[in-house]
């Protein structure tokens, strides 16, 4: 698949090696944890053994001041507070250290300092806080109305936000059904769980007078703003550093009190501090996702075509709202998705986003997508199954077909090009879709018996300013910007307000440069994840910073070359119009200049610049696409499993994926991003689950309980292609970061239900543990059987 | 306090190490050894690997001052291996490694599969994975990687 980087295939659409490789390969990569400053201070935090419970009082151990850190003392410390101007909805302040009062199982309440992290956790057990325990609210859907202590102080009831989607008429869709489907759906709660953790190390520098903070974060830039507000001091006092982040996947995107801390630690105290989070404080504290509850309607014709579709989201948002987003985007983004890619003409969808004493959610690849295609494509299946026809036919009889585009569906997504039945096609080719049936019918000689399954989605990417404004965000993340500028040798270095942990684009950026300029990638630096390099930028969630920040890299690059043409037709002595910039020169019809020489004479002899063109080669740009809305990238999933009904395992045999995400800058980046989603997404299918007690425990803090998927329980993922150029961005790149991890879950619940058809059995919710396969298999007995058997 | 004397990375280090402490936090605070990374810290992840007396081992779950007498080699001993060459070669060229925070130590656990001839096929690799957890790459590029690596090993001896 790879190949090399040799000749002309360094610019768009080759398979570069990365440049990030190396430091890595070699053990030198630079993460949080890995930069060391003398007398660095670590820091280790009291946080709550309860869900519920208000604070009476909090003793610290003779001898823990200037050591041991509560709100108290440090009165700096404003709340966190979601800004939204989504019509109703509810945002509570949340204090960085808790005051009065604990909402979650590891809320933070005091930090304390040592110079091992070891003795800093011996301080914070010598901390002793006195709690009132209060009842928790546990259950999304049954305490969403209201709860003997709700979980915000002044609420009648535990709602963030309420809202209802609807287009068409659903009560005809209803009256005129021939076939009904209703089912229920759960994706349960889950942890993003980057390998590395969060991480933060925070220290003033007398000579620039700024506070200087390295985070394990996706956002450096936003970052630096809350702080500024929250800490009320001059951004140009405050320094945002992301080096080498070990994964992100959407968790890393958000603003944590453990960054604000750290700050307004190292404002009082003259001495580096450190915090790394632990695998617990990271299942327990870093944003939790999914947990999603659905009540889905169908109504449909006899033939399997869907007339409209009733449902309600709960989601169990946790306790906080996560700064700059809140909490409201999930349930939204998933009543927005859940009509999917098809032509459906009747809707109705009430979206609550729930509070519960439970760890603040956030973004995880996919957003609200992965639970949105969940519920619609089991759905789609279950029309299928009472239509008595095949569901590849059925989802073929209802989606958008390419002659539809552009096409806004039903729940307001406006599907900008592509041809979405073929990627369907294509998949089921890649799966050898008629030899499964039959071996299906065959029968497997142990006794296990095989399914298969797909889901079709289609994906919102790098939206701009349009959609965020829509939901309601006080924070618009509409552009990217690039500073490109060429060094007095020719080198040129690009400094980016993305952020790059893995996605790999170190080198993708620089094949865009290598694209508009000529210069050769090795001569190419990119400079991402730091405020103090780049002008401004959002940073990389929300399958963006391709089409974002490449954007930005082209205008950027672009600006350059006309400088440049211009500087070397006055060395070539031509007209400008007469000249080229190409392969790393400006080339005329008499001769060329090589950009190096070019540069030497910006910075270092200004005598031969022509009249009225300033020195140095410097550029900014900004970028957003011509479309706000976002363009749609498209997959469909397909799942092999097979099912032992004796045990309830479940084992992937095969997967494949066909998708269109238009241009492809690196294809080999492309295929990374697509398997590696897709494992996260097999992962939230089978394996990884945060469940919580009725007293507002999790329980799972550990790797031990907290399955994440490995090696050997994976299948070689098939990847097919499908190229359709969006038209309103550059080159025609859509984003692609998340859709891998959209499909899985529906793709394998389908081929579960398609395994188990025989027994009438299926398991609509995540992740399809054995346990809860018995269970299903268990209960259509029951259903089938009676009683009594 | 606890004296201890390891080689590491071929060379002596004589320290004093508190009893607590795990090999994994001596090599990277005590020794500046920041390639063995730290991300379950209960032996579940294998990102800290590292050999110890030629067997692969969690850093995490291994004391410092049980290491008296041993020989540890990290992935920042492996510059000059023909074998590590091979493996780092072939991750670079298959994208087999994405953010870097497991590449150390499954680079480390994939030398020893091959050293004990236990990647002959894609199935055993993956097996031979089972204690390395990557949350990037979906483990494809990795299992490719190590296949070619050792086929290539194959017309090199041991590796060594």
């Amino acid at each position: 698949m790879a190949n090399d980087a040799g000749g002309a295939a360094a610019g768009i659409g080759a398979s570069l090696l990365r440049r990030e490789d190396e430091r890595h390969l070699l053990g030198r990569g630079s993460f949080v944890p890995d930069i060391k400053l003398p007398g660095t201070m670590e820091v280790a935090f009291v946080r709550s053994p309860h869900a519920h419970a208000r604070i009476r009082g909090i003793a610290k151990p003779a001898g823990g001041e200037r050591r041991v850190f509560t709100a108290a003392d440090l009165p700096r410390l404003r709340p966190i507070r979601v800004e939204t101007q989504a019509p109703g909805a509810k945002s509570p302040p949340w204090p960085p250290l808790a005051t009065d009062k604990v909402r979650y199982v590891g809320e933070a309440i005091a930090a304390c300092l040592a110079p091992t992290r070891a003795e800093a956790e011996d301080l914070a057990a010598q901390i002793t806080v006195d709690y009132e325990p209060l009842a928790a609210v546990v259950d999304a859907p049954r305490d969403m109305q209201g709860s003997r202590h709700p979980v915000h102080e002044g609420w009648s009831d535990n709602l963030f936000s309420e809202r209802v989607f609807a287009g068409g008429d659903i009560e005809a869709a209803a009256r005129a059904a021939e076939i009904t489907v209703r089912r229920e759906y759960r994706m349960n709660r889950q942890s993003g769980a980057p390998l590395e953790g969060r991480a933060v190390l925070a220290y003033r520098d007398w000579r620039l007078d700024e506070i200087v903070i390295h985070a394990s974060t996706q956002t450096p830039h936003t970052l630096r703003v809350a702080i500024g507000e929250i800490l009320g001091i001059d951004l140009r006092r405050l320094r945002v550093v992301a080096p080498d982040v070990g994964g992100g996947f959407g968790p890393k995107a958000r603003l944590y009190p453990e960054e604000i801390i750290l700050a307004a630690l190292a404002l009082e105290l003259d001495q580096p501090l450190r915090w790394v989070e632990d695998r617990t404080e990271h299942l327990l504290t870093a944003a939790h996702s999914r947990d999603h509850h659905y009540q889905v309607t169908a109504y449909a014709s006899r033939d399997g075509r869907i007339l409209g579709i009733d449902a309600e989201i709960v989601v169990d948002a946790g306790a906080y709202g996560l700064w700059p987003q809140g909490p409201y985007q999930e349930a939204a983004m998933a009543a927005r998705c859940l009509p999917g890619p098809y032509a459906i003409a009747n809707y109705r969808c009430r979206a609550l986003t729930v509070a519960t004493n439970k760890t603040p959610m956030g973004p995880y690849r996919g957003v609200g997508r992965p639970g949105a295609c969940f519920a619609i494509e089991r759905t789609i299946d279950e029309v299928a199954r009472a239509a008595g026809r095949d569901p590849v036919e059925v989802r073929m009889l209802n989606i958008v077909r390419p002659e539809q585009m552009p096409f806004t569906s039903i729940g307001g997504m406006r599907f900008d090009n592509g041809n979405y039945p073929e990627s369907l096609r294509l998949c089921a080719e890649l799966l050898d879709l008629p030899g499964l049936r039959s071996r299906q019918r065959r029968g497997e000689p142990d006794g296990r018996v095989i399914g298969i399954g797909f889901a079709v989605f289609a994906e919102q990417t790098a939206h701009g300013a349009a959609e965020f404004v829509a939901r309601g965000a006080a924070i618009v993340p509409g552009f990217e910007s690039c500073t490109a500028r060429i060094l007095p040798d020719g080198s040129l270095v690009l400094m980016v307000g993305i952020q790059s942990h893995g996605q790999g684009l170190e080198t993708a950026l620089s094949q865009i440069a290598h694209h508009e300029l000529g210069i050769d990638p090795a001569r190419i630096a990119v400079r991402h994840g730091d405020t103090e390099t780049s002008a401004f930028g959002f940073g990389t969630f929300a399958s963006r910073s391709m089409v974002m920040s490449g954007g930005a890299v082209a205008r950027a690059s672009r600006a350059l070359r006309d400088k440049l043409n211009r500087i070397g037709a006055h060395l070539l002595q031509c007209d400008v119009a007469a000249v080229r910039c190409r392969d790393g020169a400006v080339r005329g019809p008499q001769g060329s200049v090589s950009i190096a020489e070019i540069a030497k004479v910006a910075h270092l002899r200004m005598d031969g610049l022509p009249p009225g063109v300033d020195p140095l080669l410097e550029a900014v740009a900004t970028y957003e696409p011509a479309v706000g809305t976002g363009v749609f990238s498209y997959a469909t999933h397909g799942a092999v499993v097979a099912v032992d009904p004796e045990t309830g395992f479940v084992e992937l045999l095969d997967f494949a994926v066909a998708e269109d995400c238009g241009t492809m800058i690196n294809p080999m980046l492309v295929e990374g991003q697509i398997r590696g989603g897709v494992v996260q997404g097999i992962g939230t299918a089978l394996y990884e689950e945060i469940p919580y007690d009725e007293a507002g425990q999790p329980l799972a803090g550990t790797l031990a309980d907290y399955l994440m998927p490995g090696a050997a329980e994976m299948p070689a993922i098939k990847i097919g292609h499908l190229h359709t150029p969006a038209a309103a961005t550059e080159y025609g790149m859509k984003g692609m970061g998340e859709g891998g991890a959209v499909g899985p879950p529906a793709a394998i619940a389908n081929a579960v239900r398609d395994a188990l058809s025989a027994l009438g059995a299926e398991v609509n919710e995540t992740p399809i543990t054995p346990r809860r396969v018995l269970a299903a298999i268990e209960q259509a007995r029951f259903r089938v059987g009676g009683p009594t058997g | 306090m606890t004296a201890i004397r390891v080689i590491v990375n071929g060379a002596e280090v004589i320290d004093n190490v508190a009893p607590r402490t795990s090999l994994g936090d001596w090599l990277r605070e005590g020794r500046n050894l920041t390639g063995t990374h730290l991300a379950c810290e209960h032996g579940v992840c294998g990102a800290c690997t590292v050999l110890v007396d030629g067997e692969p081992i969690r850093a995490c779950l291994m004391l410092a001052a049980a290491g008296e007498g041993s020989e540890v080699r990290t992935i920042e001993g492996f510059d000059a291996d023909p074998l590590m060459m091979a493996l780092r070669d072939a991750f670079h060229r298959r994208h087999a490694l994405q953010c870097g925070f497991c590449t150390s130590g499954m680079l480390i656990t994939a030398w020893d599969l091959i050293r004990r001839g236990k990647a002959s096929s894609a199935a055993e690799i993956r097996r031979g994975l089972a204690g390395n957890i990557c949350r990037c790459t979906g483990y494809t590029n990795i299992v490719a990687a190590i296949a070619e690596a050792a086929t290539a090993a194959e017309g090199v001896g041991d590796g060594e």
